[in-house]
């Protein structure tokens, strides 16, 4: 009896051991899974993560689809195309400008700032980056720079990689040339009534000037020498447009006025102008008139046209209104064979935009188009469909390589 | 046949007329009364009659989409009427003024031009657009950020082109706000 009360009780002992075991086996069990989520019942222990190095990303080689899109007034940033994603960041301001180099292995800026911000003794110079680290190798001292908002043709290089052109204005106008290879400024070339960059396919550059003529400097390394054009268009009723459009690898340009008339011409000492053509005609509309009231599809916008040179199409931010709106947003992108004067296409945009570019490919390119809210939207330059959209911050102005 | 007294009357008149009246005296006293009418003083209604004419609406096939729109009464808003070619941040907006530089800036003695009308008494007028300089860029809201374009030119017509930092000859050649300043008639 007492045995089998003895145990009775140590079998209670040991069930209530049992119990406790089991309970605490359930409680861990559960524990377990509500640590573990419930996923890695039967996964080891991850390894702690190692320890790690900081180091600095690296670029391959600057591809057709990617962009540097003036941000927020303080840098261009560079734009992954395809991936809508950023890449880098080259610091420039609303003031200052940028450009590739025809081989992409350099982007180089033309800056001005002041030794106390606001106020101190101005400098002016062009800063060299190498694209694969972005990083600032270089720095050449200016004379002093015009100073004005997002202008592409107020600095250009010559393609062959030798010169960079930096328009001046004091408010008397010129042009300083810089030997990109020894890095320092050559020549300061007057350039009086005239304006802005177009260079020419070897050792020069031409101007737009006042009184509807260019001035084209040659300048090989040795002596400037300047000539002039005869008007070609009407400054007064219908100026050519400051974002006209060159080829910097042959000199040839398309200017464009503010009716939509394109004068083609080949730069050089001695510019060959062709036949002028209009937007409109080539879309098989009126030519537009110059009329404050005359409602027309007209170019217009902060960067209204881009030069696809690699398959000679010019494509045109355009919008309806009357004559001085060639700064209002563009609702479509109009694309013309420059060589046939024909429209092959018509993009209509997601929204009112300021700035276009389209990537320098033939097989895929992009259209980069900018929005005056800063939104940046990419779409196929073939199809016209949106690909990505990005709340960007843009500041009205974008630059893409040459092909 | 009888005559109708009113023809009697008449001719009696006439003919009394032209017996006591010299042909001569008459024109005499005619051309001195015209030759003389310059004498009197008829400039008052000739400005009167001049406002009013002035004050006449710009007919519709000359005033610009911004004309047509304009307004004179806020100068802190894009469309205020001398606003018509601006490109930047309003002063007004940032402590200043239509022609007045904010605390801290310096005015440029220099600038470029537009020329606008005021819908108030439909006169044009060219309007001076002077950066104020010396300070970063004013941080307004984006409504007070204008950028219009009547009469508006390339940089190689640079009197009257608005992307130019317009701070030749300040003492800092930043950019911090632009004003519209009354130059005169058109």
């Amino acid at each position: 009896m007492l045995a089998s009360t003895r145990r009775g009780r140590k079998g209670m002992k040991n069930m209530r051991r049992f119990g406790h075991r089991c309970q605490n086996k359930a409680f861990a069990f559960f524990a377990f899974l509500l640590c573990s989520g419930g996923s890695a019942l039967a996964a080891p222990p991850a390894p702690p993560q190692a320890a790690e190095t900081s180091d600095v990303a690296t670029l391959p080689h600057f591809s057709d689809h990617w962009a540097l899109i003036a941000t927020n007034n303080v840098a261009f940033t560079l734009y992954d195309g395809d991936k809508g994603t950023i890449l880098g960041t080259v610091p420039a301001k609303m003031i200052d400008n940028l450009a590739i180099s025809s081989d992409r292995t350099k982007i180089y800026t033309a800056v001005s700032m002041w030794s106390r911000e606001d106020h101190g003794t101005r400098e002016d110079f062009l800063q060299e980056y190498d694209t694969p680290h972005l990083a600032l190798e270089h720095e050449i001292d200016l004379p002093p720079r015009a100073l004005a908002v997002f202008k592409q043709q107020n600095l250009e290089l010559s393609a062959d990689g030798q010169w960079a052109y930096i328009f001046n204005m004091s408010p008397a106008t010129g042009v300083s040339i810089v030997n990109l290879h020894d890095r320092k400024v050559v020549r300061t070339v007057d350039t009086p009534g005239c304006a802005l960059i177009f260079p020419w396919a070897h050792n020069g550059f031409s101007s737009l000037c006042g009184n509807g003529s260019l001035t084209n400097v040659a300048f090989d390394g040795k002596k400037a020498q300047v000539t002039q054009t005869k008007s070609f268009f009407d400054a007064d009723t219908d100026p050519v447009f400051e974002q006209s459009q060159v080829n910097r690898r042959t000199g040839q340009a398309l200017f464009v006025t503010y009716t939509g008339m394109v004068y083609p011409a080949t730069l050089s000492a001695q510019p060959v102008l062709g036949q002028p053509w209009s937007l409109q005609e080539a879309a098989s509309q009126p030519k537009a008139g110059t009329g404050v009231q005359e409602l027309a599809w007209r170019p217009g916008g902060k960067q209204p046209f881009f030069w696809h040179t690699a398959d000679n199409r010019l494509y045109a931010l355009m919008h309806t209104g009357p004559y001085w709106t060639h700064k209002q947003d563009g609702t479509e992108v109009w694309v013309y064979d420059v060589v046939q004067h024909r429209l092959l296409q018509r993009i209509v945009l997601p929204g009112p935009t300021a700035s276009i570019a389209v990537s320098p490919d033939t097989k895929h390119p992009l259209l980069f188009a900018v929005q005056p809210s800063g939104k940046l939207f990419i779409l196929s330059a073939e199809s016209g469909e949106v690909t990505k959209t990005i709340e960007a911050r843009v500041a009205g102005f974008l630059v893409v390589p040459t092909p | 046949m009888r005559v109708p007294l009113f023809d009697r009357v008449t001719e009696t008149f006439t003919r009394h007329l032209a017996s006591h009246s010299p042909r001569r005296q008459f024109l005499g006293w005619f051309s001195t009364f015209v030759a003389g009418s310059g004498a009197f003083p008829l400039l008052p209604v000739q400005r009167a009659q001049a406002e009013s004419r002035a004050s006449v609406p710009v007919p519709p096939n000359t005033a610009s989409d911004f004309d047509r729109l304009a307004q004179s009464v806020d100068p802190t808003k894009c469309n205020y009427w001398r606003h018509c070619a601006i490109d930047g941040v309003l002063c007004g907006c940032c402590g200043g003024g239509v022609h007045t530089c904010p605390p801290g800036t310096q005015p440029s003695p220099v600038s470029w031009i537009g020329t606008c009308r005021n819908p108030s008494d439909g006169r044009q007028y060219v309007i001076a657009y002077r950066d104020c300089c010396g300070r970063t860029t004013c941080a307004s809201t984006p409504d007070c950020h204008c950028n219009t374009a009547d009469r508006e030119m390339p940089i190689y017509r640079p009197q009257t082109s608005n992307d130019i930092i317009w701070c030749f000859g300040t003492t800092s050649t930043t950019y911090h706000c632009s004003t519209a300043a009354i130059v005169g008639q058109a």
